[in-house]
């Protein structure tokens, strides 16, 4: 072996190798800018050595393929944040526009809250002003306006609340289409990852089942789970299998109370779903939770006031001389549930309004006294109607505001690992040293900025209590 | 001639926490680096208006951006943490590809002394 042929076919197919290498290497620069791909190394091998009497010969080197570059761990991060920013975004959505409901001119189209917080203070007031002079028709008149304005912003609030929460079912149930074409695309690419050769290199295929799995983290939470042959089992994060050795497991949807509930296999994994993240995620905390929430302390706004300016009204005496069943100014929730969305105002004749006190005479104002008194009554909840409402809008907005924060900050997540995913699947090693180093300087200089603002802003807001102060 | 980049002074706290979210989000070191020496010099104002009373001027005026930044603020130590997060599972990626070159160049090198070298005892 050792002639000079066989030395030069050992270069020749060494240079065979460098080429085919070269070709790997022509191929990840083509496809720098291919969305997905994933940079591929060229896998060399060492050439069976010979051995003649004893003495053992080289026989070169042959490339037997390539290898894409993957960080799983990196990758499924990235899946895991994406979840969260998707589910963040939605819920974030939504929420920005129940809270343009509560914001009187906010320009919003759907700003049909009013002012809640001005109706109440009207309505307790047109009360005080009718003290003045029980029997005057026109400051009756007032009393039946101000309440109608009033049932009328909570219950268009209501309305408003329940259509947006319609809004998000529809946008939740159109998930699934999308969903189940991905879990039977990964399905479909893993029956064909795994049955190529092991020798083989299924970097496209694995890079289009990646691109579906980023896709399917933006809709609805998944944890995947790397079987044999390098195929993946995907399940909902509550465990529930979409995806497993090739085949998919569709979501389905059906009615239950009037809103969507999504299934697999027959199992309700609504809750599961919402808490998952994604879109879907988003769309469902918000639907399920938030505008429910929402809608609860306007029912218990709406039910406290109509039943207590009720019961006011039905023990005092009105101007036509009812004493003591003067009737109801606001119709009275039947239930809490939906008290918000009913109210409005039943009485139609303002004589009808007892503003004198029971047994006393027409001209008597203790009971009007006493209805523009419930103002400054913790009737709501243990709060005043006005506190209650304010509260409310308060806890509206700082809800809106750690929505608003996790969903920066899982943004800027996302960025950050993308980033990294592009420097980690560069071949060359100083790049990806680089990278790293900006990424440990930039966290270093955040930290220091985050100390010395937070000393900052400690100090200088007792700086400026004390300026007050003096 | 190069410009001198010079960090703004003049920058609202609100303005310096949200870009500095934002130079986080987009790993902008040397931004950060900039915005770091501002949040000296703000520091220093600081403790200058400590020593000296202006009246509740300077100090009021910082106290209201005290407050209007601090849900910035919030957003900022939240983008902080993720990035913590992030930058742990960067280092453990980093230890294992390390640790995998390693174990390649000891391979590669293929040379393993099968008997001890001479003079060791």
């Amino acid at each position: 072996m050792g002639t000079i042929n066989a030395a030069l076919s050992i270069t020749t197919q060494a240079l065979d190798a460098d080429q085919a290498a070269l070709n790997v290497v022509a191929n990840n620069v083509a496809n720098a800018n291919t969305p997905g791909y994933t940079t591929e190394t060229p896998n060399f091998q060492e050439n069976q050595p010979l051995e003649i009497g004893g003495v053992s010969y080289g026989d070169g080197v042959t490339e037997t393929g390539a290898t894409s570059v993957r960080d799983r761990v990196l990758t499924e991060r990235l899946n895991q944040q994406q979840q969260l920013a998707s589910s963040t975004g939605a819920q974030l959505t939504a929420l920005n526009t129940v809270q343009a409901l509560f914001t009187p001119d906010s320009g919003s189209s759907s700003a049909q809250a009013g002012d809640i917080s001005s109706d109440l203070t009207g309505f307790f007031s047109s009360f005080s002003s009718l003290e003045a002079n029980p029997a005057n028709n026109s400051l009756r008149e007032e009393v039946l306006s101000s309440a109608s304005t009033l049932a009328s912003d909570v219950s268009n609030a209501a309305a408003s609340l329940n259509s947006q929460r319609s809004a998000l079912d529809q946008e939740a149930g159109g998930v699934t289409s999308q969903v189940n074409s991905l879990t039977s695309a990964i399905a479909q690419l893993d029956q064909q990852i795994q049955s190529t050769s092991p020798d083989a290199d299924a970097g496209t295929l694995e890079d289009q089942r990646q691109q579906d799995l980023s896709q399917l983290s933006q809709l609805i939470g998944v944890n995947q789970i790397t079987t044999e042959n390098n195929g993946i089992s995907v399940t909902t994060t509550a465990g529930q299998l979409l995806v497993s050795e090739g085949q998919s497991f569709q979501l389905t949807t059906g009615s239950v109370d009037g809103v969507t509930h999504f299934f697999v296999g027959g199992a309700d994994i609504t809750a599961a779903l919402a808490s998952g993240g994604g879109q879907l995620g988003g769309y469902l905390t918000a639907r399920d939770r938030d505008i429910p929430s929402v809608l609860g302390s306007l029912d218990q706004l709406a039910q406290s006031v109509s039943t207590q300016v009720n019961a006011l009204n039905n023990v005092g005496t009105d101007l036509v001389g009812d004493d003591g069943n003067a009737g109801d100014i606001f119709s009275e929730p039947a239930q809490l549930a939906g008290s918000a969305a009913a109210m409005s105002v039943v009485m139609t004749d303002p004589n009808h309004i007892a503003a004198a006190g029971a047994g006393l005479g027409t001209g008597d104002n203790s009971n009007a006294t006493a209805m523009a008194g419930l103002a400054a009554q913790t009737i709501v909840n243990g709060e005043t109607p006005t506190n209650f409402y304010a509260n409310f809008v308060s806890q509206l907005g700082a809800m809106v505001s750690n929505v608003q924060t996790e969903n920066t900050a899982a943004n800027a997540s996302v960025t950050q690992l993308q980033t990294q995913s592009n420097a980690l699947s560069s071949v060359n090693l100083n790049d990806e040293a680089s990278a790293m180093s900006t990424f440990e300087r930039s966290y270093q200089a955040a930290s220091q900025v985050f100390t010395m603002l937070n000393t900052v802003m400690a100090s200088v807001l007792n700086l400026g209590e004390q300026a007050t102060v003096s | 001639m190069r410009e001198l980049n010079l960090p703004r002074t003049d920058l609202e706290i609100r303005e310096v926490v949200a870009e500095a979210s934002r130079a986080l989000a987009r790993l902008d070191a040397d931004r950060l680096e900039e915005l770091a020496l501002a949040c000296q010099a703000l520091n220093r104002d600081r403790g200058r208006l400590e020593l000296q009373s202006d009246g509740g001027g300077k100090s009021g005026a910082l106290a209201r951006q005290a407050r209007e930044a601090a849900g910035d603020m919030r957003a900022f130590r939240r983008v902080l943490d993720a990035t913590r997060a992030n930058l742990t599972v960067m280092r453990r990626l980093r230890r294992l590809r390390e640790g995998h070159i390693e174990y390649s160049e000891a391979q590669a090198r293929g040379w393993t002394p099968s008997e001890p070298d001479y003079g060791d005892n």
